[in-house]
């Protein structure tokens, strides 16, 4: 290993209390983040699968990337791995990650990621210095929220830490940064299904609920600081990479087609400029703020206010709770909702099921669902609190509805009903609908293959949808789709993947199985293991340039090479992808998975497409079109799987990963795994 | 490594530094009897310091920034520790960028890259010439890490807080080291020093670090943090005034959602 890696994983026995390290080398072949963090708990568990997400032998892996800690732009997220408890009907092997500088400090402290196994008996938090590492007391801190619990783990780190002054962490280490701290908040302490991780003050792993499993094991925080340093294995090329990026870059004193993509508009999600992820920032009177970016991100799409509240938080961490009528509650009834550590893609759908059970008088005072929430006040700040306090809580009917939707659901006896119906708006293993699966199909396919929804914002459908919506796109449909498609290695030159009309080429097409499995495959390596932001990669086209073509699939080799000193292309990374997402369908597959649960509820094929501006070719012409009113046709979706199991090299029967693929990926002992459990394709 | 002989000829021996002297800089009042009692290297402080009111001839660059820019990604950190270490280190770096994220705007930011001071106290103090005006480099104040004993005698002088000299290891020793504008940076093929470029300047995707030639203020701090910002940042929404009002809507021309 020359560049990129610090050499060890932390592993954590929180009912051994024995700490000890994980050799690095070891699971290179994965590349680093989702990667390695699947190999390792395939290693250390999957012997034992299945078991619950709340059992003591569940992991908490978070790993960083070969980028985390560079200037590799838009990478560095944390990728944290385990059983997911929201995740549903099964508690799958689950993925979530979150953004800020805790990977950046985890690196520089010398660590490439840290598994926790086990679970302490009283509550504890994890103490990162350098290569110091100790299990520390929770006592005073368990209780708190997350902000609190953040401000108070800084203090016990260093307290001799001044903001804006050097500290000393140990004889010559120095640093200007204070501790990067990740923890759960109240809901997470109580196993919320709900319960993400807050990292800041609004960095969520929202996803999963592995703010519940830290409450599971007694985890209340992990903190990390470093003075070291990350290896970069060319540092010339890596210089040279990063400043031939700036051409792929919003250029904030002189923007390409300022017209056209300033101001407000889809533009703001899109184009790569600063601050456009917060969206309680844009009434009049502005509220002075600065564009507030991760470590190493260029973009900057958070803000930081004057006022100080709704800082960091960004897309549906400013969009849960709305007060009406005064923006600054909604600000700061979202930022109560990070405090309580709730994770927002959860607790967004739970509340409209709420409201909407109280609407068909099923919910309410001395109703068949009893509350005292005081529904009469939604919309109010005072309703939100009360919410998320008694599901943060468990008080009153939050017990049940800290379960998460669908679970709460099925013990009121309707999960079936209000699933299949739609009024419950879950679309993939408990996770909330997001696009539509009827017209951007590689959204849907790409989270029903997988264990959660997709969220990958850069994917195709979304820089194509908002383009098209906004009314005014840059690129013709046909422009749109040669440009993306290029950029699809090793797939490229077929157009018809972007085809998102229902003819014979669009979205159950072969073309179509190529572009799930191209966003599979880029999922797990560049955004998993490389630690990549969703809102910024992939890049296929941009505003940014003359010619609209973005950085992807030059630059992801490029940089990864220049910090590892590998030297493989583009379609080789994306290889060790597809293995990736084999070794994860394997562990699904020991969970319980088989194709006859990768089925969408009844309503996502029954309920007429309301339609999405998407480039689809119809009658032998590239058009934007919206496909109102369109249906998913059952049958062709399972042609479409069947065809999208034989080409990743799995069992179309029943979606099985055989021994062939495995074997043909150097992953013979989890096709050993398989067999001895007669789950072998 | 281009270093200048002028300064390296002067001796230590030929500096003085009056017990009475008091170091006034950027608004903070040092005493330097109490600077110099806390010097750990023993048996230097007699040796070095400059006299008392030498004058050194100004740098011909600065870097100004603006701490309302800046977005906190700390690329420029990484990038000065990269083309001057081939690592990726923020402790290395000779540009420290601090933020707390729960902070109120502005003052959840502070940056802070070297002056070049007129009146350079690490130069000034250095007990063994370490730390110099490099006259064949645009006048840059260095420091020649060969030559530098580990004294943190510059590092207790700077009047900024942080300090703008860093304590780095380097081969397993520790030694002091400060921005010198890019002039010696081996991993990086590009020339720097005035008239060149600097990493941070130039990898720094807010545009809120700038290099200019002429001296800015030394006695207030916005001398050196200054606007940098036209009307396509207001345009963002991103603005220092609530009285500010950007040229085009911020609300979204269409509706409807995901």
């Amino acid at each position: 290993m020359t560049g990129g890696y610090t050499g060890k994983i932390l592993r954590v026995n929180l009912t051994t209390k024995a700490i000890s390290t994980i050799a690095t080398s070891k699971y290179e072949e994965f590349g680093g983040g989702h990667g390695i963090g699947s190999a390792v708990f395939f290693d250390l568990v999957g012997d034992q699968l299945p078991f619950e997400a709340f059992d003591p032998r569940n992991l908490i892996i978070m790993m960083a990337s070969p980028f985390s800690g560079t200037f590799m732009p838009g990478s560095g997220r944390c990728e944290v791995q385990g059983l997911g408890p929201m995740l549903y009907p099964i508690e799958w092997f689950g993925h979530s990650n979150f953004g800020g500088r805790f990977t950046a400090q985890l690196k520089f402290a010398g660590w490439d990621g840290i598994v926790v196994e086990g679970a302490s008996a009283e509550p504890v938090w994890i103490n990162i210095v350098n290569d110091k590492v100790k299990i520390e007391s929770a006592k005073g801190i368990w209780g708190m929220d997350t902000w609190d619990t953040q401000e108070e783990i800084s203090r016990r780190v260093i307290p001799s830490l001044r903001y804006g002054e050097w500290a000393e962490l140990a004889e010559n280490c120095f640093t200007t940064q204070i501790p990067a701290v990740v923890c759960c908040g109240p809901a997470g302490e109580n196993k919320s299904r709900l319960g993400c991780l807050l990292h800041g003050p609004g960095s969520q792993a929202a996803l999963c609920g592995f703010g519940g499993v830290f409450g599971s094991k007694k985890l209340k925080a992990i903190s990390a600081i470093g003075s070291g340093d990350v290896p970069i294995a060319d540092p010339k090329a890596f210089m040279k990479a990063r400043l031939w990026f700036r051409q792929f870059q919003w250029n904030v004193d002189n923007p390409r087609d300022a017209d056209k993509f300033e101001g407000g508009g889809p533009y703001s999600l899109i184009s790569g400029r600063p601050s456009g992820g917060n969206v309680l920032n844009r009434e009049m009177p502005l509220i002075p703020a600065r564009a507030a970016a991760c470590a190493s991100c260029p973009r900057g799409c958070r803000m930081r206010l004057a006022s100080g509240d709704s800082n960091e938080s960004v897309c549906a961490g400013t969009m849960v709770i709305n007060v009406d009528g005064s923006m600054k509650f909604t600000r700061q009834g979202n930022d109560l909702m990070q405090r309580f550590g709730l994770g927002h893609w959860q607790l967004m759908p739970l509340m409209s099921y709420v409201q909407s059970l109280a609407r068909e008088g099923v919910l309410g005072k001395g109703k068949q669902v009893d509350t005292n929430l005081p529904l009469d006040q939604a919309g109010t700040f005072g309703y939100a609190e009360a919410l998320m306090r008694q599901i943060a809580l468990r008080q009153g009917i939050g017990n049940d509805l800290a379960e998460g939707c669908a679970r709460f659901a099925e013990k009121i006896g309707r999960y079936k009903q209000d699933v299949n119906s739609g009024t419950l708006s879950l679309a993939y293993w408990g996770t909330a609908n997001h696009y539509d699966p009827a017209i951007e199909a590689e959204w849907g396919f790409g989270s029903l293959l997988g264990e959660r929804d997709l969220m990958l914002h850069m994917m195709s459908n979304y820089p194509i949808h908002w383009m098209a919506w906004s009314g005014s796109p840059y690129l013709t449909a046909e422009e749109c789709a040669k440009l993306y498609t290029d950029a699809m290695e090793p797939y490229q030159g077929d157009v018809f993947m972007v085809d998102h009309s229902d003819g014979p080429t669009g979205i159950y097409s072969d073309s179509k199985v190529k572009q799930v499995a191209w966003i599979k495959h880029y999922e797990k390596f560049w955004v998993g293991a490389g630690g990549f932001c969703g809102w910024r990669w992939p890049m296929c086209i941009t505003n940014n340039t003359a010619d609209r073509r973005g950085p992807t699939p030059q630059a992801e080799p490029k940089f990864w090479n220049a910090v590892t000193g590998k030297n493989l292309t583009f379609a080789d990374y994306m290889e060790v992808g597809h293995k990736i997402y084999t070794l994860d369908r394997s562990i699904w597959v020991l969970q319980g998975r088989h194709r006859n649960m990768e089925v969408f509820p009844d309503y996502i094929y029954d309920r007429p497409s309301r339609g999405h501006d998407m480039t689809m070719y119809i009658d032998g012409k590239w058009k934007y079109d919206k496909g109102v009113g369109r249906k998913l046709d059952r049958a062709k979706v399972e042609d479409f799987k069947t065809k999208f199991y034989k080409f990743e090299g799995y069992n179309p029967e029943n979606g099985y990963p055989t021994r062939q693929t495995l074997e043909k990926m150097n992953l013979r002992k989890v096709a050993d795994a398989l067999k001895s459990k007669n789950k072998l394709g | 490594m281009s270093e200048d002989k002028n300064s390296e000829k002067r001796k230590a021996s030929q500096k003085r530094l009056s017990r009475r002297d008091f170091l006034v800089a950027g608004g903070t009042v040092v005493a330097v009897d109490a600077l110099i009692a806390t010097t750990p290297a023993k048996g230097i402080a007699a040796t070095a310091p400059a006299a008392a009111g030498t004058s050194y001839p100004a740098s011909k660059g600065y870097l100004v920034y603006d701490s309302k820019k800046c977005a906190g990604c700390t690329t420029c950190m990484l990038s000065c520790s990269l083309v001057h270490y081939g690592v990726q280190n923020p402790s290395r770096s000779r540009i420290q960028i601090m933020q707390d994220s729960w902070g109120k705007f502005p003052n959840d930011i502070k940056m802070s890259p070297c002056r070049q001071c007129v009146a350079p106290v690490c130069v000034q103090n250095c007990p063994v010439g370490a730390a110099f005006v490099d006259t064949a480099n645009g006048n840059v104040r260095r420091i020649n890490s060969n030559k530098c004993i580990g004294c943190k005698t510059c590092i207790k002088m700077c009047p900024q807080q942080p300090h703008r000299p860093v304590w780095v290891v380097i081969n397993g020793t520790g030694k002091s080291s400060k921005c010198d504008l890019c002039i010696d940076s081996p991993y990086w093929d590009e020339k720097g020093g005035p008239g060149g470029k600097q990493a941070c300047v130039e990898a720094c995707p807010m545009m809120a670090i700038k290099f200019v030639s002429q001296t800015p203020d030394q006695e207030q701090t916005e001398g050196y943090d200054v606007n940098l910002r036209n009307d396509h940042w207001i345009n963002l929404g991103l603005v220092d005034n609530s009285t500010v009002v950007p040229t085009k809507s911020l609300e979204w021309k269409v509706g409807g959602g995901e």
